[in-house]
């Protein structure tokens, strides 16, 4: 049976898809058979972060309204054979999900898979609700600013209300982990972003990982390849201490030095 | 009794599209449980009764308990009996333990047949005594009067974080919130509010006009405090007071929040 988990963070821009694609891509690098699905339908980004956007023909929607198999949507990742991706619509919008579509396309994946990533959508609306309402867990991602931890923390009470575990009575709650995202220990350490403590304080849920503020990151996004093949990069190796602890390893969380610049990178100016 | 849950409060707020809402929810009644015949002393005995306690009973929902009293069969009799209690305070609207007779008799004096209901636990104890002794007295027993009300029925209790967004309302009484509230919610309260986390939200104590309603907070960073529609904003707060153990309350048509020693 598979266990299915929502990546979500209400604003938009922290890096839900890239964290999404992250940790899909983690957990079939450790041989667990993820399947990682695009909510964001008419804002379809999941499919080129993990480049596989010209593999695309049936999508996420398709299904939904049986006009597609699911079998025939789903892309098989040509990098790992544990990964998958469903691709959504990019010229629909949320309206075109609807509970039960959603809720047949889980439980059929269900069947098949060790885990299902949800990429939720920015905001609250349908799109992210539906998202969120069938999920075990929750990876809540957030950036060390105040605006970002407020919409957490908004999330974390939908979480404990409007999901499938939280209208049962007697079921487990959703559990909800904290991704931070973009931490840059230079600028914290200056007081220009807020420090971890402070963040853990105000949304009081467990800390899954601290993903450093890293140039690989966009670049990885933008040759559609999931940060974690990357395996020299920090944030690589930060997204895979954050993927251990998901599936319950117990990591210390290190964060990481500032990285000071070398004395041949300081003479060559910011040639990296 | 009243329970409230953090989500019940949400699902309210967000699902306000209805022009009515229809909740099943349980109420904690007074129940009178009649021994003979109620024209014999009964009054008189009541009278003492609620003299001891004149608040509690004042405008409690009340039930007759018609388990002992098989005299009382007339609609006539439950009129009186309804008028004589009502003018006391007490608000009958039920009788239990009715034969059909009876129940039809009440009906007609606008009294409606409750079925079932349990005793509140604690008080038992203490009321199986008094129905022992009531019998060895000369005037008739004066009704137990059941169950006191429960501090925690009244009380809304709060283990749980209250997210930006959710807006948790304490319909009877006090708020006790043993959790952090995050900046964005709303915490409102016929009574006193108690915050022992961080207060970073919106706290609105005695709203329906309750000037001695007070909030306290264990570390105060509210966006908003009010007591009685008296408010102040964060703007306001003194730094003194910021970060520290509070209370607030009204002097004289004046908020003031006041570090706790």
């Amino acid at each position: 049976m598979a266990k299915i988990i929502v990546v979500t963070s209400g604003k938009g821009g922290v890096g839900k898809t890239t964290s999404s694609a992250a940790i899909g891509a983690g957990l079939a690098l450790r041989g667990h058979k993820t399947v990682v699905i695009d909510f964001d339908v008419g804002l379809r980004n999941l499919d080129m972060i993990m480049g596989c956007e010209r593999r695309v023909v049936f999508d996420f929607i398709n299904v939904i309204q049986g006009d597609a198999k699911l079998k025939q949507a789903l892309i098989k990742d040509r990098r790992n054979d544990n990964l998958w991706v469903l691709p959504t619509s990019q010229t629909r919008d949320k309206d075109a999900l609807t509970q039960e579509g959603v809720e047949t396309v889980l439980n059929e994946l269900r069947e098949d898979f060790d885990y299902i990533i949800c990429d939720s959508p920015a905001g609250i609306e349908r799109g992210a609700h539906l998202a969120m309402y069938y999920a075990d867990e929750a990876v809540v991602v957030t950036n060390p600013e105040v605006s970002s931890v407020r919409d957490s923390d908004r999330v974390l009470g939908l979480l404990n209300s409007k999901t499938s575990r939280a209208e049962k009575t007697g079921a487990e709650p959703v559990q909800a982990h904290l991704l931070l995202t973009r931490y840059d220990q230079g600028r914290v350490a200056k007081g220009e972003m807020m420090k971890v403590e402070d963040i853990l304080e105000i949304l009081s849920i467990p800390l899954l990982g601290i993903i450093p503020e890293s140039t690989t990151v966009l670049k990885a996004s933008n040759v559609g390849m999931p940060v974690v093949f990357d395996d020299k990069s920090q944030a690589a190796k930060a997204y895979e201490d954050a993927v251990s602890r998901l599936i319950g390893e117990q990591l210390e969380i290190q964060l990481q030095p500032v990285e000071r610049p070398g004395f041949f990178q300081r003479l060559l100016g910011r040639t990296a | 009794m009243q329970s409230v849950s953090v989500q019940d409060r949400v699902s309210e707020a967000v699902a306000a599209v209805m022009p009515f809402q229809i909740r099943s929810r349980a109420f904690t009644a007074v129940v009178l449980r009649l021994s003979a015949d109620p024209s014999n002393g009964f009054f008189d005995a009541l009278d003492r009764q609620l003299k001891q306690a004149p608040h509690f009973f004042s405008n409690a929902p009340m039930v007759l308990d018609l388990g002992r009293s098989d005299t009382l069969t007339q609609v006539d009799d439950f009129a009186d009996l309804v008028s004589e209690l009502r003018l006391r305070n007490l608000s009958v609207f039920g009788v239990q333990n009715a034969t059909p007779g009876q129940s039809a008799a009440a009906l007609e004096a606008g009294l409606i047949t409750l079925t079932g209901g349990r005793e509140v636990p604690h008080s038992r104890d203490r009321r199986d005594l008094r129905a022992e002794q009531a019998p060895t007295k000369a005037a008739p027993a004066p009704a137990a009067p059941e169950p006191e009300p429960e501090p925690e029925a009244s009380t809304l209790m709060v283990t749980q974080p209250v997210r930006s967004g959710q807006r948790l309302f304490a319909d009877r009484g006090d708020m006790v919130v043993l959790a952090p509230v995050s900046s964005g919610a709303e915490l409102i309260a016929h009574g006193n509010i108690h915050v022992y986390a961080t207060m970073r939200g919106r706290a609105l104590a005695g709203v329906n006009g309750n000037r001695n309603a007070r909030i306290f907070c264990q570390d105060l960073d509210a966006e908003l405090i009010a007591i009685a529609g008296l408010y102040q904003t964060s703007e306001d707060l003194s730094p003194e007071v910021r970060g520290r153990r509070i209370q607030a309350f009204l002097r004289d048509d004046a908020l003031c929040v006041e570090a706790l020693k």
